[in-house]
């Protein structure tokens, strides 16, 4: 009984994942088939990798506001340069170096000038969403074309998109470091408490401005995913959306907003949810307008979910 | 936390004059925005240029007057812009149903109201992070009104409902006597009822306010509750402005807003700030945006330099309150 409860408690968006599967099963069995569900998979890398990066933001009781927009600017700094060499290879240089600027940009600011990370992630926002229209001339598209583009956006391995291998080898990495190593035991330090954290030792800024280059690095990865899906890039692309899809995914997930609680497994399960659903809005044909409603009443209900289970734990704890 | 403490316990004198340097520096920085604009183009300072600059600042006059109350308890409330465009939503939509203006506004605040209460309880009961679930509903309210307007703009001829926002006495628009009544209303409310002392206790030391009986979870959910329903005023006004319920009115406005309240001298950790540094803000950062746009600057260059202003301005108060401290 106690066990059932355990496992319903802290693994409740498996069953609500697995649920809503079978709900959409009985609505319309496409939704479950092969091609769908490996279209989706291809789907949800970008909200993937901007929910890890975010995973570990907000397990150390911050967040990154700017992640949706950055991710929008780094796609396009890969087509400016791809429509300059007609190669990818500076341009994906280009990227990991400026995602990671970016990140020790917000990293010094929330960690060694103490600033709030969601006002100076909010005012990087505007400027990545300011530069990503600066620097492509107004009102024009990129196209992208040609080898890289089309061997990351459509090969597959073992009938699998190699884009997805790369976000569940990422989410690998990420559950082994956080599980096993002293970087992960320190995050969650931070994330409970600072003072102790200081107290035991833990270089904190270094932590942080570390937490911050790794989300920085994720906007760059999905950013490239995201221009390999979409085959052009432009300034107009929703990355708010994006932004809004991670931190529905990692909520859903079980992570505590208010830091030192999470797991990546629960963070894989949201992300699974959040791709199931925003598929079954567009292929049961729910109106475009209805699916921000909807992103808008999902995190609410994870987050007063969220708040209900972690009040019975500690109710139970005493 | 122990900073807001500290500073609360020094001596008043030196707050002030801190504060009065501040207003200072802010008004001398309007006069030479204000100048600048007048040499670029000579109308600016024509009585009808500036009745039109307010009019168009006015709705930011009172969501950051809003957000100065949010931000005194330690919040920051991200849905505001979006509940504009939902409050201007459902009372277009009331108004369109009923032909009555009065019911109408009602709904518009109501509607503005209930999202401020969702906000309220989850910040104020539960105790989550304000950013986090304000952009919850930041996505919700915009949602609802691309819902409710179906995606496209709703023309209002009633002219009661669209007094407000657009009439003028001669040169002056309605709206900016009725900015300052909402000002002074504010300010009552905030430096001469307990509910004020409330908010200032609430984010300055929140244990504190706690321990002492002042409820302040409660005062959390009232902020927002008024922060809604000042969204849903200001959809009144938007609506009249431009004649029409639009679904995306509102968009950004809650950053600028937060761009004027901190200019303004509100600390972003609550317990510190003035309704009249928002003023003052507000005149400023409105002033440069409306220049941005008189000018033809391309949108995506204002974008860069409003994110540029808030994180300066951000960046400058740190430097300033560290040099305070040591």
């Amino acid at each position: 009984m106690t066990t059932v409860g355990k496992l319903l408690r802290e693994r409740n968006i498996i069953f609500v994942t697995l649920a809503c599967c079978l709900v959409f099963y009985l609505i319309n069995p496409r939704l479950l088939s092969l091609d769908n569900l490996s279209a989706i998979s291809r789907q949800i890398v970008p909200i993937g990798l901007i929910a890890l990066g975010q995973f570990f933001v907000v397990v150390s009781g911050n967040i990154d506001l700017s992640m949706g927009m950055a991710s929008v600017l780094f796609a396009i700094v890969l087509g400016v340069f791809f429509g300059m060499t007609g190669g990818v290879e500076l341009g994906l240089l280009a990227v990991v170096a400026s995602s990671l600027a970016l990140g020790f940009f917000n990293g010094v600011m929330v960690a060694k000038l103490k600033l709030p990370a969601f006002i100076v992630t909010l005012s990087v926002l505007f400027m990545a969403q300011g530069l990503s229209g600066l620097i492509i001339p107004r009102g024009q598209q990129i196209f992208l074309m040609g080898g890289f583009f089309s061997y990351v956006g459509s090969e597959t391995f073992l009938g699998i998109y190699l884009s997805f291998w790369f976000l569940v080898a990422l989410f690998g990495l990420a559950y082994v470091v956080y599980n096993h190593t002293r970087i992960g035991t320190c995050i969650i330090a931070i994330g409970n408490s600072e003072e102790n954290a200081k107290l035991a030792g833990i270089n904190i800024d270094r932590v942080k401005i570390g937490i911050f280059m790794f989300s920085g690095l994720c906007s760059g990865f999905a950013g490239v995913m995201l221009s390999t899906r979409m085959g052009f890039v432009q300034p107009g692309l929703d990355g708010n959306g994006l932004l809004l899809d991670g931190i529905a995914a990692i909520i859903i997930g079980g992570t505590l907003i208010l830091g030192g609680r999470g797991t990546i497994g629960g963070a894989f399960w949201g992300l699974l949810f959040i791709g199931l659903v925003n598929n079954a809005l567009n292929l049961l044909n729910v109106e475009d307008v209805w699916h921000q409603v909807f992103k808008g009443l999902v995190i609410l209900a994870a987050l007063g979910a969220n708040w209900i289970l972690w009040q019975s734990r500690e109710a139970t704890a005493h | 936390m122990e900073t807001a403490g500290k500073t609360t316990e020094q001596s008043p004198s030196p707050a002030i004059s801190a504060l009065a340097m501040r207003y200072l520096v802010l008004a001398a920085l309007i006069v030479i925005a204000s100048l600048g604009f007048g040499f670029a183009n000579e109308n600016f300072f024509s009585l009808a240029n500036i009745g039109i600059l307010l009019r168009s600042i006015s709705v930011l006059f009172i969501v950051s007057m809003a957000m100065t109350f949010v931000m005194l308890t330690g919040g920051i409330d991200l849905s505001v812009g979006s509940n504009v465009a939902f409050a201007g939503g459902v009372g277009v939509i009331a108004l369109t149903a009923t032909g009555s203006a009065p019911v109408g506004f009602l709904a518009a605040i109501l509607a503005g109201m209930s999202i401020g209460l969702i906000n309220g309880i989850f910040v104020g009961r539960m105790k989550l992070s304000a950013f986090m679930v304000t952009l919850a509903t930041f996505a919700l309210a915009r949602g609802l009104a691309l819902v409710i307007y179906d995606a496209d703009s709703i023309n209002v001829s009633n002219a009661i409902f669209l007094w407000l926002g657009g009439t003028s006495w001669g040169n002056v628009p309605v709206v900016i006597p009725f900015v300052v009544l909402v000002f002074a209303v504010l300010s009552v409310v905030l430096y001469r009822t307990t509910f004020g002392r409330d908010v200032y206790a609430a984010g300055a030391n929140f244990k504190t306010a706690f321990v002492l009986g002042r409820r302040p979870e409660r005062t959390l959910v009232w902020v927002y509750i008024l922060s809604g329903a000042l969204a849903g005023l200001s959809a009144i006004i938007t609506v009249g402005r431009v004649s029409s319920g639009q679904p995306w009115a509102g968009l950004y406005l809650e950053f600028d807003a937060i761009t004027a309240v901190i200019l303004g001298g509100t600390s972003l950790f609550g317990g510190r700030g003035r309704l009249f540094g928002t003023i003052l803000g507000v005149l400023l950062y409105g002033i440069i945006i409306n220049g941005l746009v008189l000018t033809g600057t391309n949108p995506y260059l204002q974008s860069l330099i409003k994110g540029a202003i808030l994180l300066s301005v951000v960046l400058l108060d740190s430097w300033t309150q560290r040099g305070k401290q040591r």
